[in-house]
């Protein structure tokens, strides 16, 4: 695996490089205020299209029932409970309580 | 001169203070990433890397998703090129995550920009925005803080895949990366206070579905861009602003 040390140092050198790369002072443009709008949209839009993959096709992982997926019903419940309470950690807490208890029964 | 000293020790208690905060927060997305840590180290294992090898790419590249494709195309023999372009492909949602940190850190030393650029993962910068979000301002302490714990748990727990190998039970199959669509949920949910917002999350969310379904390589960085045109094509106050200005 001769290759194994190129693999390495290349893809070490992509993921820094995408990580740095408006850090740097070379990069010459000034984001515009239009750019930096949009740019405000990142977390929300981010993270979404992270979790609802999770809630909504995780049934399809473990083969199960969209309905009585332990994800679709956990997550749902996460969503009502993270409306009601603004404590970060307690919503967490509260939807892997309720997602561990369902994979137990279900 | 006690006053500067009282000065100090008072900053400093305050780092102190926002790094426990860090370290709090990113907790529970650390721990959700466990089973892919210990999946990445016996895969390595099980491809045929040694055990430094597969260590090294935790240490070095320090991203779950590409690691995970990376070593996958390792085993059946894949090509250099086939490896860079997947490698790309996945981490260029944190060309989005430096951009939106630009403005914040381009005062800052190199190694300072470095270090936070090196330790930039999906979880620190959720957890580092939902600060920004509370305090209004930016932490390089916090970042880094969060960051570096991230790190750590990935990192031991590659060692633990390394370990042990072949015999762990298939602890992806837990279902424990629920737990990061929860603190997602909880970081996320809370944060839609105007329309605009509320639009992006929606349409974010409605294309990632149905972009895994066609394109799953590609899903999460296009729902993205979509959520955030979406975001800004429906911010009152600046278009506003904007027919104000004409």
């Amino acid at each position: 695996m001769n290759n194994f040390w190129l693999s390495l140092l290349g893809m070490s050198f992509i993921t820094f490089f995408c990580r740095f790369f408006f850090f740097s002072k070379t990069v010459p443009f000034e984001l515009s205020p239009k750019v930096k709008r949009v740019l405000s949209y990142t977390a929300p839009s981010v993270m979404t299209a992270m979790w609802v993959p999770i809630v909504f096709l995780g049934h399809q992982e473990s083969s199960g029932d969209f309905i009585t997926s332990p994800f679709l019903i956990a997550g749902i419940a996460t969503i009502v409970f993270s409306l009601l309470m603004k404590n970060t950690l307690a919503v967490v807490v509260f939807g892997m309580s309720i997602f561990g208890l369902l994979k137990i029964f279900l | 001169m006690p006053s500067r000293t009282v000065v100090v020790t008072e900053s400093v208690s305050r780092d102190i203070k926002i790094m426990n905060r860090g370290v709090l927060d990113i907790f529970p997305l650390a721990l959700a990433t466990v089973p892919w840590g210990v999946l990445c180290g016996s895969l390595a294992i099980t491809v045929g890397l040694t055990p430094l090898q597969a260590q090294l790419m935790s240490l070095l590249i320090f991203a779950g998703a590409a690691q995970l494709a990376s070593l996958t195309i390792m085993g059946s023999v894949g090509s250099l090129s086939s490896m860079f372009s997947s490698t790309f492909v996945i981490s260029s949602r944190h060309l989005l995550y430096s951009a939106v940190f630009r403005e914040h850190v381009s005062k800052s030393s190199l190694s300072l920009r470095c270090s936070i650029a090196f330790f930039l993962t999906d979880e620190m910068f959720a957890v580092t925005c939902a600060y920004m979000a509370k305090h209004k301002s930016f932490s390089a302490v916090y970042a880094l803080s969060s960051g570096i714990t991230f790190y750590l748990i990935w990192n031991i727990s590659t060692f633990a895949g390394i370990v042990t190998g072949q015999y762990i039970p298939n602890l992806e199959h837990l279902g424990l990366e629920f737990a990061i669509a929860a603190t997602f949920i909880a970081i996320v949910i809370p944060s839609i206070n105007n329309r605009s917002t509320l639009v992006s999350v929606v349409t974010s969310g409605l294309s990632a579905i149905i972009l895994s379904i066609f394109i799953e390589e590609y899903a999460l960085i296009v729902a993205t861009f979509i959520g955030m045109f979406c975001g800004y094509l429906t911010n009152d106050n600046y278009q506003k602003k904007e027919k104000i200005n004409e």
